[in-house]
């Protein structure tokens, strides 16, 4: 496992210790910290304040420091951060993961936010550690999913986790951050989706672990791209903004993203919302069949947003020859959009999985089709959660870019908007991430995920993720939860 | 006739009583309708159940055999063991027995009580329906009675429900519907008990439906010979449910109409509400049924004339509605007030089978919804056996007219004309009808003629439709005619011109000489049968006076000597050289790469599946990767696809395209050359990324959608939303029109500085074979509609092009740059087509004008499509 430290000098951690003058120098807090907080050099120092697990150390330095220097505080800049779906606890929480390939070892709550709804109000039920004797030990446990699993000619595809990365497009975001989500997508056996925004050139060495999108402006869409992969993705809309296509605003459009497009620089490009040759669901079958004749063996996803129909969509999207039903749901993001787009109008993705997941067992097609589910999933805990609800897998989509130290500040639409140079193709704000240092970011927060995923199955008492798919009985919704004085929990 | 408003209104109140006892559940969408394939035809003779056949199966992939349904208009009386007079006078009851033993009761509380019954029977059909391949659910069996009502029973009907002043017809047809919905009540039950249902009760039809295909609806009940004038189909794709129930399927009725439908309603709850406030209230929970309800209400109940039901169903809006006279406009809005709440909103087409009994006239419609969302193809056929059709695709109108042609040589395998509806339009009202009307002392057969909503006919070609019978060695012109010289000097192009010319004096029978003469020579050599193939090809290609003949006759005998011509060459497996060989489905294992002279495939497309795997363009790409790149496709019947899959780099491959062929045809090419040879179909050239494209025809929906690249001409016209989402640098040249949506959404850069651009000529040929302007260049209310990039030249030296139907874009005048830019694909187009840029394009009203003043350019308005306004 390589860590991988943040880019920036003084990174952002939750807690903050102050040191007075009182320091006598002695270095005992050094040899205490377990995480690196303080360091000798010379004098002793707090180096790392952004390493302190806080009240939950079981020896902390401030107890066991002679002369009473040292006080744990709260670091304001952390108050600044997030919301109430990515509270600044999951942000630093994933920071952490992306440097160290783990869950934080303590003082961040990892596993929930602070939404009043959706996955922060469901919980899994998991059996206590130390009480679980019949828990696989961890290599026993097989965290990877089967997509291609009717009985037909097209690849069969395994990814060894049971997530691949969904599309953000060249032009929403940048070349740094797309080589690095499609590198470490290779390096943990999955895919990365290229977007609508094309298929650039640099993603060639990768074509094993790309999905080709094709979306409804159909940029970037050539039978050389959908023919280099195993796997298509029709867009048919996106969670975050249904009703709409894409709409990367014009100061998006450099030179280099009007070229992968071949489109006018500096002009907004749109994607409608339908597609226009599918306005009906044996157009679908037709536009499915197209994609067959140019690439005989691809495994077809179909992805769309989450209306009160979605359960017919899927199961016509199965008779029309699709291996993937991939629902998007409204708390997903956008990074080229205005901001009236950004709204949740669709079904959440809670309540659209199990409806899907049930209405294919009704059909007798739950076993020949892949439920992918995304749009809002921040941690391991979010994956098990929509797994136990009845998808197989899920997309990841903010939780990487938050792993390049994303900060949610809401300015991916502009230009040169991104302080982080994550969604932007400004060629200056690109140089900011080092393609290497994203690349082991993101595979440390995949590592991390895995690892925590193999935990939560094997707790479960589970070999397989697959056992867990539709296991509401795994979870409680704490709005339904019967308390003693009757009213919601 | 009209109806006044309090008869309209007793009508309405009479049915409150029906509606008492059912439960005020909502009115939800239960099936999802969504795809679909539809087709209909109607003769001028009665014509046999086989022929929608083919047509259904060739649409098999516009369904999933979950539900088909057929219906079948002014039918034969002799086939029936009725009387005419009954036939004509009666209503055909046809009930579907779901349950067995309901019958007994059904007949004891709503027929005998109330019908006089003149015939009953039960429908035959094959003994075991295992024994249809295919099929899985045992379809029901039908009772059929012919009845009237007894006139003590409608005389307490009228008084009952104060319906005095409806004429004796008006009752009894208002009694048949009431009563019919009180037995569908009374026994189906779409979310429980399902037991018998009421197929159809209108007169001189009748309607059957299965959980199937619509053409085992014709196996399974035994139709193949059974004979009527007007024949409409349904393939359904129902997306809902896992049991799925026979009444589901189309078509639906009101009264005396049959209603397909292919499309999805959005506001399905709003035609249901505005339905309820007139005490209709739908059993079966689909787009399908309220659309006939509608048509029902609105044609009998209110009366109006064909033209108010289709502009209360697609009415007419925007820059259209302001082309009309002002006298339409009252009525129009009128109408539009009262009837917008029912008007379904979303893709959809209808094809309507009705029998208009006031008028003595069976009618064959088909209307499409205002945004043109849905494919439609018309086409009309005229001889002595007259016929009108319309389908979702051209190769199932084809289909059609080649099962009829094989039966009836009156009958040809081509139409005379075809086209597309521009819905909502002041133009044509986006619908047409095909009436059928009493010949006076001959019950047999009926006059067929064609108008659209507004009742502008449409009219085939003069000319002499005979078809030829070849005699053998005739005398006549044709055999002293030597046509070994061009041959010997290997000029087809003087042979098409002699054969052109010669058409003026010779009869049919003297053409065929020629024509065998032609395919005799062919079968010599290679290099004869390239001066045939070329001199056949371009009397396909081209316009050309026919003078007292038939062009589609003529098409039609160069199809069959071409048939003969290329299925004449050798497999695969053959031993001797050769530069052609041929495959087909049966041969298509010898598939290999070419060896020695080898060079040309010509794939016979007629028995293969029209997509997958074992589809004939997946047989192409593996043919090119395999070494091949010279391909002629014929026999095609809606095959899919062709062209796609050979991958980048593709500029040494020519594909020529003979027949009906099908959807997606050349999309995402990159390099090659597709030639068509007629008409195209629906998404042609998505994603196109460059190369050459050549339609002899007309093209269809969506055509070069998001298209990258490509040099395009297109003789014809263009239908809904060319080039919409194009980029990059497509050059296209569309000598028609289109109907609306051009180059939506273009983002094609500079044309001037290496991006792309559309010329639109706005002409088209007569029927003498020369090029005459279209009314006006564009006719629809969206041209270039929030374009970024690229520019339209459009051929306009009428300024009939306004701003008014810009969004977004501006128009200016042409400069000589631009000209220059144009002009070497005018020269081509001229050379492909013999549209003269001197003759034809530049002479207005007899004089040479400048080009920079015959053309206009539509170009982006400088930063218009800046999102600003978009809430920040």
């Amino acid at each position: 496992m390589v860590t991988v430290p943040s880019r920036f000098r003084n990174p952002i951690g939750k807690y903050r210790l102050h040191r007075t003058d009182e320091c006598l120098g002695c270095g005992k807090c050094v040899a205490i910290c377990p995480h690196g907080v303080h360091v000798k050099i010379g004098h002793v120092m707090t180096k790392n304040h952004y390493r302190c697990v806080g009240p939950d150390c079981p020896n902390p330095c401030y107890k066991t420091c002679p002369a009473g220097a040292l006080s744990l505080k709260r670091n304001p800049t952390f108050d600044t951060l997030g919301d109430l779906r990515w509270t600044p606890d999951l942000l630093v929480s994933t920071w952490c993961m992306a440097e160290t390939g783990d869950v934080p070892p303590g003082g961040l709550e990892y596993r929930i936010g602070e939404s009043v709804g959706g996955f922060d109000r469901l919980r899994l039920v998991l059996p206590p550690s130390h009480r679980n004797e019949s828990a696989p030990p961890d290599e026993e446990v097989d965290v990877g999913i089967e997509l291609n699993r009717r009985d037909d000619t097209s690849h069969r595809v395994r990814i060894e986790v049971p997530f691949y990365g969904a599309g953000m497009s060249y032009g929403s975001i940048s070349i740094m951050a797309m080589l690095s989500r499609v590198r470490a997508a290779a390096a943990l056996g999955t895919f990365c989706c290229t977007g609508e925004g094309g298929y650039p050139d640099e993603l060639k060495p990768y074509d094993d672990h790309v999905i080709t999108q094709v979306a409804t402006g159909l940029f970037g869409v050539r039978e050389e791209t959908i023919q280099r992969v195993s796997i298509v993705e029709f867009k048919y809309a996106q969670g975050a903004k249904p009703g709409l296509g894409g709409h990367l605003l014009g100061d998006k459009v450099t030179p280099a993203v009007a070229h992968m497009r071949e489109a006018v620089v500096g002009y907004p490009l749109f994607s409608p919302f339908p597609f226009h040759s599918v306005y009906s669901v044996e157009d679908h079958k037709k536009h499915i069949d197209w994609i067959k004749a140019i690439n005989p063996t691809a495994v077809i996803s179909v992805k769309v947003s989450t209306p009160t129909d979605v359960d017919m969509v899927a199961v016509g999207s199965y008779y029309a020859g699709a291996h993937i039903i991939h629902l998007d749901g409204s708390y997903g993001g956008t990074g080229a959009a205005p901001d009236i787009a950004k709204k949740n109008i669709a079904m959440p993705i809670e309540y659209a999985v199990p409806m899907v997941h049930r209405f294919l067992q009704e059909e007798g097609v739950r076993e020949k089709m892949t439920v992918i589910a995304s749009g809002g999933i921040r941690t391991p805990h979010d994956v098990a959660k929509i797994i136990a609800l009845g998808a197989d897998g899920v997309c990841t989509g903010t939780a990487e870019l938050v792993a390049l130290e994303c900060v949610r500040c809401h300015n991916c639409e502009s230009g040169r908007g991104c302080a982080r140079g994550i969604a932007t193709t400004d060629p200056e704000l690109t140089r900011l991430i080092d393609l290497d240092w994203g690349t082991q970011r993101i595979i440390n927060l995949f590592s991390a995920w895995k690892k925590e995923l193999v935990r939560i199955v094997g707790r479960l008492g589970m070999k397989s993720v697959t056992e867990l798919v539709g296991r509401t009985d795994c979870l409680v919704h704490l709005d339904y939860m019967k308390s003693k004085r009757g009213h919601r929990g | 006739m009209m109806k006044n408003a309090d008869t309209v209104e007793n009508i309405v109140r009479s049915r409150r009583s029906l509606l008492e006892d059912l439960p005020t559940r909502k009115c939800y969408k239960k099936e999802e309708e969504g795809g679909c394939g539809v087709t209909g035809f109607a003769s001028s003779i009665p014509v046999r159940g086989k022929h929608i056949f083919e047509p259904s199966r060739q649409m098999h992939n516009r369904g999933n055999g979950l539900g088909g349904g057929i219906a079948a208009m002014g039918l034969d009386p002799d086939m029936l063991d009725v009387s005419r007079g009954i036939l004509e006078d009666d209503y055909m009851l046809q009930i579907a027995v779901l349950e067995q033993g309901v019958m007994g009761d059904l007949e004891k509380r709503f027929i005998e009580p109330y019908f006089k019954v003149d015939l009953n029977e039960r429908l035959p059909h094959v003994q075991d329906f295992r024994d249809i391949p295919g099929l899985a659910i045992k379809p029901p069996n039908i009772w059929r009675y012919f009845v009237r009502v007894k006139p003590p029973v409608l005389q307490e009907f009228k008084e009952r429900n104060n319906l005095l002043q409806l004429t004796e017809r008006q009752a009894e047809d208002e009694f048949v519907f009431q009563n019919s919905f009180k037995i569908n009540k009374t026994y189906y039950d779409v979310l429980g008990n399902q037991s018998a249902f009421v197929l159809s009760h209108g007169r001189n039809f009748f309607i059957l439906k299965i959980v199937g295909y619509a053409e085992q609806v014709v196996q399974y009940y035994q139709l193949e010979d059974f004979k009527a004038h007007i024949w409409i189909a349904h393939q359904r794709y129902p997306t809902k449910g896992r049991v799925w129930h026979p009444a589901g399927a189309h078509p639906f009725i009101g009264l005396n109409e049959a209603l397909v439908h292919n499309g999805d309603f959005a506001n399905y709850y709003s035609v249901v509400e505005y339905l309820r406030q007139r005490n209709i209230y739908p059993l079966f929970l689909t787009d399908t049924e309220v659309s006939a309800l509608l048509f029902d209400l609105y044609s009998r109940i209110y009366g109006y004339p064909p033209e108010y039901v289709i502009e209360a169903l697609a009415p007419t809006m925007e820059r259209d509605f302001d082309q009309l006279p002002p006298e339409r406009q009252r009525i129009y809005r009128a109408i539009q007030a009262t009837h917008i709440h029912g008007s379904p909103d979303g893709p959809w087409f209808f094809i309507i089978a009705r029998n208009d009994t006031v008028n003595r006239r069976f009618q064959l419609i088909g209307i499409t919804d205002t945004s043109m969302l849905r494919p439609q193809v018309f086409a009309l056929h005229d001889g002595e056996v007259q016929v009108g059709l319309v389908c979702s695709e051209k190769q199932a109108i084809d289909a059609t007219l080649k099962s009829l042609s094989q039966e009836d040589s009156r009958i040809g395998s081509i139409a005379d004309r075809y086209w597309n509806a521009r819905g909502g339009s002041h133009t044509d009202g986006g619908a047409f009808i095909f009436n059928l009307d009493e010949i006076p002392s001959i019950a047999a057969e009926r006059r067929l003629t064609c108008v659209d909503k507004f009742g502008e006919p449409i009219k085939a070609p003069q000319g002499d439709v005979q078809y030829p019978i070849y005699h053998g060695a005739d005398d006549g012109p044709g055999s002293q005619v030597t046509i070994s010289r061009f041959f010997n000097h290997q000029q087809p192009e003087l042979l098409y011109e002699y054969l052109t010319n010669k058409a003026r004096d010779w009869a049919y029978n003297s053409l065929i000489d020629p024509f065998e003469e032609i395919k005799r020579w062919a079968f010599r050599n290679d290099a004869y049968f390239e001066v045939a193939l070329g001199t056949l090809t371009k009397l396909l290609d081209l316009r050309y006076p026919t003078y007292d003949k038939r062009r589609r006759t003529i098409l039609q005998m160069v199809h069959e000597a071409l048939e003969g011509m290329f299925r004449h060459f050798p497999y695969l497996d053959a031993q001797e050289n050769g530069t052609y060989r041929l495959i087909d489905w049966e041969t298509r294992q010898l598939l290999r790469g070419p060896i020695r002279n080898e060079k040309v495939m010509i794939v016979d497309s007629s028995l293969f599946p029209p997509e997958g795997n074992d589809g004939d363009s997946r047989l192409i790409a593996e043919a090119y990767h395999r070494g091949w790149t010279q391909f002629i496709v014929f026999g095609l019947k809606g095959q899919r696809f062709h062209g796609c899959g050979l991958g980048p780099h593709t500029g040494a491959v020519r594909i020529d395209i003979y027949g009906s062929s099908g959807d997606y045809l050349g999309s995402g090419i990159d390099g090659l050359s597709i030639y068509v040879h007629g008409n195209a179909q629906d998404q042609v050239g998505q994603i196109m990324k460059s190369g050459k494209m050549v339609i002899y025809g007309d093209t269809g929906q969506t055509f070069m959608y998001g298209a990258k690249g490509g040099e395009v001409y297109v003789m014809g016209n263009a239908a809904g939303r060319p080039l919409i989402n194009a980029v990059g640098k497509p050059r296209v040249l569309i000598n028609g029109t289109c109907l609306d949506y051009l180059a939506e959404s273009f983002m094609a850069g500079d044309p001037l500085n290496g991006g792309g651009f559309v010329v639109l000529n706005g002409v088209e040929f007569d029927d003498s074979g020369q090029v005459r302007p279209q009314p006006t260049p564009y006719p629809g209310s969206n041209l270039f509609s929030l374009a970024s990039g690229g520019a339209i030249y459009v051929r306009d030296p009428f300024g009939q092009v306004d701003e008014e139907q810009l969004n977004g874009g501006e128009i200016v005048s042409l400069q000589q740059r631009d000209w220059l830019l144009i002009l070497p694909y005018l020269k081509e187009n001229e050379k492909l087509f013999g549209i003269s840029i001197e003759k034809d394009l530049l002479t207005v009203n007899g004089g040479q004008m400048s080009p920079l003043r015959v053309y206009r350019k539509v170009r982006p308005k400088e930063n218009e499509v800046e999102p600003t306004g978009l809430g920040e």
